[in-house]
């Protein structure tokens, strides 16, 4: 029997089911956990910030369209969340001010032979430099390269056009890369 | 951060769903119910709706004002008429015209149909919405009608306020917008909209005139001017005006 989609069970919840939020708990504390860590680059606070988005989540599941996917929802929620600890943690100042890549529109570079290589190297690197990189183009490398995610969800977890996400993503691979500097990324 | 504080995080995690569920089952943490949510989206909807209304009759009202003072037929004289025409534009309006659309673009961020769009395009979307609404209703005769009623006193304060010289820029001093009244050998005698006062235009063959035009009594013209008497004023261009 096929497993019950992440829709179905938010479905449940919607319904009154509360005890089935806890199915889907455990279908995203880890990834929660590990978009937490790997963004806000290992947190004291991270299983706190982790059960705060599992609660906003629990408390806001009505506004959720079940005719749409889950996982870009709560990480809709989870970015509000880590954008909100970085914003405590900065003494001045917010984390994103007048976002430039947003301004103009952007054509999305055709994937080219030399996509897999450059692919293979970001993931090799990502491991070592990723805290490196500005939590502006950190954020988009992880929610690509770790959770996997494609532009279009990336999309609207950080509500960007599509285009910026892929300007976003060659920066911060181009940062990764100038930080590894010419030495071979992996061995 | 440390191993230490790495081992209390993972100690943390199987702890994470223990303590959501138990704050759901005990009452700690409920759900807010849909209404709310969709309360909260009929408002955004709403808001946006208004603020875009807004922007159609602020912008109609500016295109009114300058038709009126007959400022948006002189950029044609060159130079000199398009500083006419910008001392003649209502700046108050176009300030709060900028920022009622700042304030729909922040409303209508939230929408995935503006949020997938550069901030540059949804701008010019909305600036080419913006402006052509204002000028469907400015073709109209509303704003007419409504200047006519709070010329009467038949407006309502607010109104009567929008209408009135507040908003409007104080027309420029080398401006004169009338019908002419009647024919002289150097010119005509124009009187001004509200027939308060007439005007006397003198005409020389430096004066800029649209060719093929009969200034013939009873035409609406717009003339640009220096003074040279107390009624008298040596026109630089003349135009006729449709309003």
């Amino acid at each position: 029997m096929a497993e019950e989609t992440d829709e179905a069970i938010a479905l449940r919840v919607q319904a009154g089911d509360g005890e089935a939020f806890g199915e889907l708990i455990e279908r995203y504390q880890a990834k929660l956990s590990r978009y937490a860590h790997k963004f806000l680059l290992d947190p004291d606070d991270a299983a706190d910030i982790v059960q705060d988005i599992f609660i906003k989540s629990y408390q806001n599941i009505q506004s959720f369209d079940a005719t749409r996917r889950f996982s870009p929802w709560i990480y809709r929620i989870a970015h509000n969340e880590f954008v909100n600890a970085l914003k405590k943690r900065q003494s001045r100042g917010t984390v994103f001010t007048i976002d430039f890549d947003t301004l103009f529109p952007h054509l999305t570079a055709p994937d080219t032979a030399d996509s897999a290589a450059i692919e293979r190297d970001t993931r090799a690197s990502l491991d070592r430099y990723l805290d490196k990189v500005s939590p502006k183009y950190r954020e988009p490398l992880v929610l690509y390269y770790l959770e996997e995610m494609d532009y279009k969800e990336i999309s609207e977890i950080l509500q960007i056009p599509v285009s910026t996400v892929g300007v976003r993503l060659a920066r911060g691979r181009a940062a990764l890369f100038k930080i590894a500097g010419p030495q071979p990324l992996y061995e | 951060m440390n191993d230490d504080t790495r081992q209390q995080n993972t100690e943390k995690t199987p702890a994470i769903r223990r303590s959501v569920m138990d704050a759901i089952v005990k009452g700690r943490v409920t759900m807010r119910p849909r209404w709310h949510f969709i309360l909260i989206s009929a408002l955004v909807a709403v808001g946006a709706l208004f603020v875009l209304l807004s922007l159609f009759y602020m912008v109609s009202l500016s295109v009114f004002f300058l038709h009126d003072s007959g400022a948006w037929l002189i950029p044609s004289f060159g130079g000199r008429g398009w500083f006419s025409f910008l001392r003649s534009i209502p700046w108050l309006l176009v300030f709060l015209i900028v920022v009622f659309a700042v304030l729909l673009e922040v409303l209508v961020r939230r929408y995935a149909f503006v949020y997938r769009k550069s901030l540059l395009l949804s701008a010019a979307i909305i600036v080419v919405i913006i402006f052509l609404g204002g000028f469907l209703i400015a073709a109209t005769p509303f704003h007419r009608q409504m200047a006519f009623y709070a010329d009467h006193n038949e407006l309502p304060p607010p109104l009567a306020f929008v209408y009135g010289a507040s908003f409007r820029a104080p027309p420029p001093p080398d401006v004169y917008h009338g019908i002419i009244l009647a024919t002289t050998t150097g010119g005509f005698i124009i009187v001004d909209q509200n027939g308060a006062g007439t005007t006397t235009v003198r005409i020389n063959d430096r004066t800029r005139l649209p060719d093929g035009v009969d200034f013939s009594v009873g035409t609406n013209v717009v003339v640009v001017g220096d003074r040279v008497g107390s009624s008298t004023v040596q026109a630089f261009g003349v135009r006729e005006s449709d309003e």
